[in-house]
Formats: structure tokens, sequence, C-alpha cells
């Protein structure tokens, strides 16, 4: 009876082992984008400076690059060279757009123009674009295919690797 | 509310629609003093993304509050609880809801604490009798100590 009891702690307590183990290595930051393999949600934003509404369908048929990121936000400053140059580089072949939220209009304003933009940056007001995308923190970048589907998610500061590697899945995939 | 739904037809600006989502409205419209509660129990089922184990409800940072403005506002437009948290879950994952569902490996979480209790309860049971047959521990079985057996058959005294 006590060999009963035994071997159903021991059992008890490697299951419990493994689903706390299995949580360990994680980042507890770290969200696992349940959108990937689906359809962006859509919006339309004003663009920061010109104020013309841009719509997300309007880039359809063109891999996408849709970066979160905020004034406020250090590391912003440091993936926005990585961007910008990648977007003159690659453009006419992807899009890329900038969506700010948390922030000031003047702000991003000054943003720009002390560092430079090659793309159109819009205002996520009340932060309903960025919640619909399950952003957590900037900067996040989300990579789309040309129907629109998500294909990945960059969670910090993205390298020019990593942002090489994840706009070649949002053409292939 | 409503001038914020003007602003946005004027402008043009579109976000994302829980219609699209989680389709049409399934509960009654909610207003008043009912409103501000069902937007605090909503709110504190959910995760807040950029905080340490806070919920929605109870954290101070914007993002929450966006996310409690959300909640408030799906809450008036006649969402219910389920809609509401499907909404949040459609973008977050899992990791939006404070309670973990139980489904897949979650079930888990559920199952093995009550599944330790229980094998802790029998364990301490059948320690306390012998073997579970009803004997007290001090009264040891003449089967199980072949020492004693020896002394009560030299003595001649029966257990």
């Amino acid at each position: 009876m006590n060999r009963v009891v035994l071997i159903a702690g021991i059992l008890i307590t490697v299951a419990l082992v493994l689903v706390l183990s299995a949580g360990l290595g994680k980042d507890p930051q770290h969200i696992e984008s349940p959108l990937i393999g689906k359809q962006a949600p859509d919006f339309a934003l004003q663009a920061v400076g010109t104020h013309e509404t841009i719509d997300l369908a309007k880039f359809r048929g063109k891999p996408l690059v849709v970066n979160f990121w905020a004034t406020w936000c250090r590391p912003c400053y440091e993936e926005h060279p990585v961007l910008v140059s990648n977007a003159q580089m690659m453009q006419g072949q992807v899009q890329f757009l900038g969506v700010v939220f948390q922030d000031k209009e003047e702000k991003i304003q000054g943003f720009l123009n002390e560092r430079g933009s090659a793309y159109p940056t819009l205002v996520d007001d009340a932060g309903k674009t960025a919640i619909a995308y399950g952003v957590g923190g900037v900067p996040e970048t989300f990579f789309l295919n040309k129907d629109g589907k998500v294909v990945a998610k960059f969670e910090g500061p993205i390298d020019p690797d990593s942002l090489q590697q994840n706009i070649r899945k949002a053409m292939t995939q | 509310m409503t001038w914020i739904f003007v602003l946005l037809l004027v402008t043009g600006v579109k976000v994302p629609d829980a219609e699209q989502i989680v389709g049409q409205p399934q509960g009654p419209v909610v207003s008043g003093p009912m409103l501000d509660q069902q937007t605090n129990e909503i709110a504190g089922l959910l995760r807040c993304p950029v905080c340490q184990g806070m919920s929605v409800a109870d954290s101070p940072s914007e993002m929450a509050v966006n996310m409690k403005h959300q909640v408030r506002e799906l809450i008036a437009r006649g969402y219910t609880r389920e809609q509401i948290l499907r909404y949040f879950e459609r973008s977050y994952g899992q990791f939006v809801l404070l309670k973990p569902k139980f489904q897949g490996v979650n079930t888990l979480v559920w199952i093995l604490p009550i599944l330790a209790l229980g094998v802790g309860i029998f364990a301490i049971f059948s320690m306390m009798t012998k073997g579970g047959d009803g004997q007290p521990v001090d009264q040891p079985s003449v089967d199980e100590d072949p020492y004693l057996a020896e002394v009560r058959k030299l003595t001649g005294k029966q257990s």
C-alpha cells in the first residue's frame, strides 16, 4: 500500500516539476502572439505631420513591417536608424509603417525631424490598435505578408539581421 | 463617447473593432453604477501586459488604463464578459487571463494540486493504520514480525 502512495507521490512531484520547469526559462514579459498565421487587425490612422488617414488595407499586395514605438521609449531610439535605412533600401518591395501610442504629436514630430524618417508614422490615440495587436511594450514589430496575414512578431529593439530575416519570412510565406 | 465616433467618421480614422473579432454584442446595454461595477470586475480578470502580475483593474499604467477604457466601452455596447475576455485573448493569448482556462496543459495546474492533496490524505491515513487493514500501529501482526511471534511462542502467550 505504501508503495502505491510512494509511486503516486513521485509521479505527481515529477509532473509538478515538469510544469514549473517549463516556465522557468521563459521571460514573463514575453507574449507569444496568437495573431501569427491570422489576418492582421485592420486600422486606418492619421499620419504625423500630414494628418492624412492611412489605411492598412491600402498596402495589400505588399509585405508590411508595422513597428509600434513611442518617443519615451529609449530602445526605440536604438532601432530607429535600422528601420529607416532598411525602409530606404527596400523601397518599393516592402512597406514600413510606424504606429506611435501613448505619446504627443509634437514630440513625435520633433523626434522624426531630428532623426529622420522614411515611411509614414501614424498616431494610435487611445491605444486601441496596439491592444488589438497584443502589444505589451514598445518597441514591437509585426511582419505581415502580401495578403495581410501576420507571419512574425519581434519584441524589443530590432537589429538588422532579425529585421531582414523576418522580412524574408513576410516575402515568402 | 459620441464625439469620438463623430471624430472618427470625420477623419476616416478606423480602429480595430470588437465586432470583427467576437461578433455582435450578446448582452444588454449597461450604464450607470452597474457599468462601473462590471468594468472593475472584468478588468480584474485581465492581466496588465506591462506590469508584474497586476490586473488591469489595479494597474495605474497607461496601457492598463487604455485597456480598462476599452472594457468599459465594450460593456456599454452590450458585450458580455465572455465576449470581452475572448476579444483580449485574441490579441494577447491566454497570457492576458489572470485565471488560466481549464484546457490543455493548464488542466494540470488545476488537477495536480487536488491530486497531490488526495494522495497526501491517503498517505497519512495509511500511515495511521497499518497497511490499511484497520490494525493499530502499536500492535504489529504476528505475520509481519517473526521475532515477536517467536517470543510469543516461547512465553506461550497469544496476542
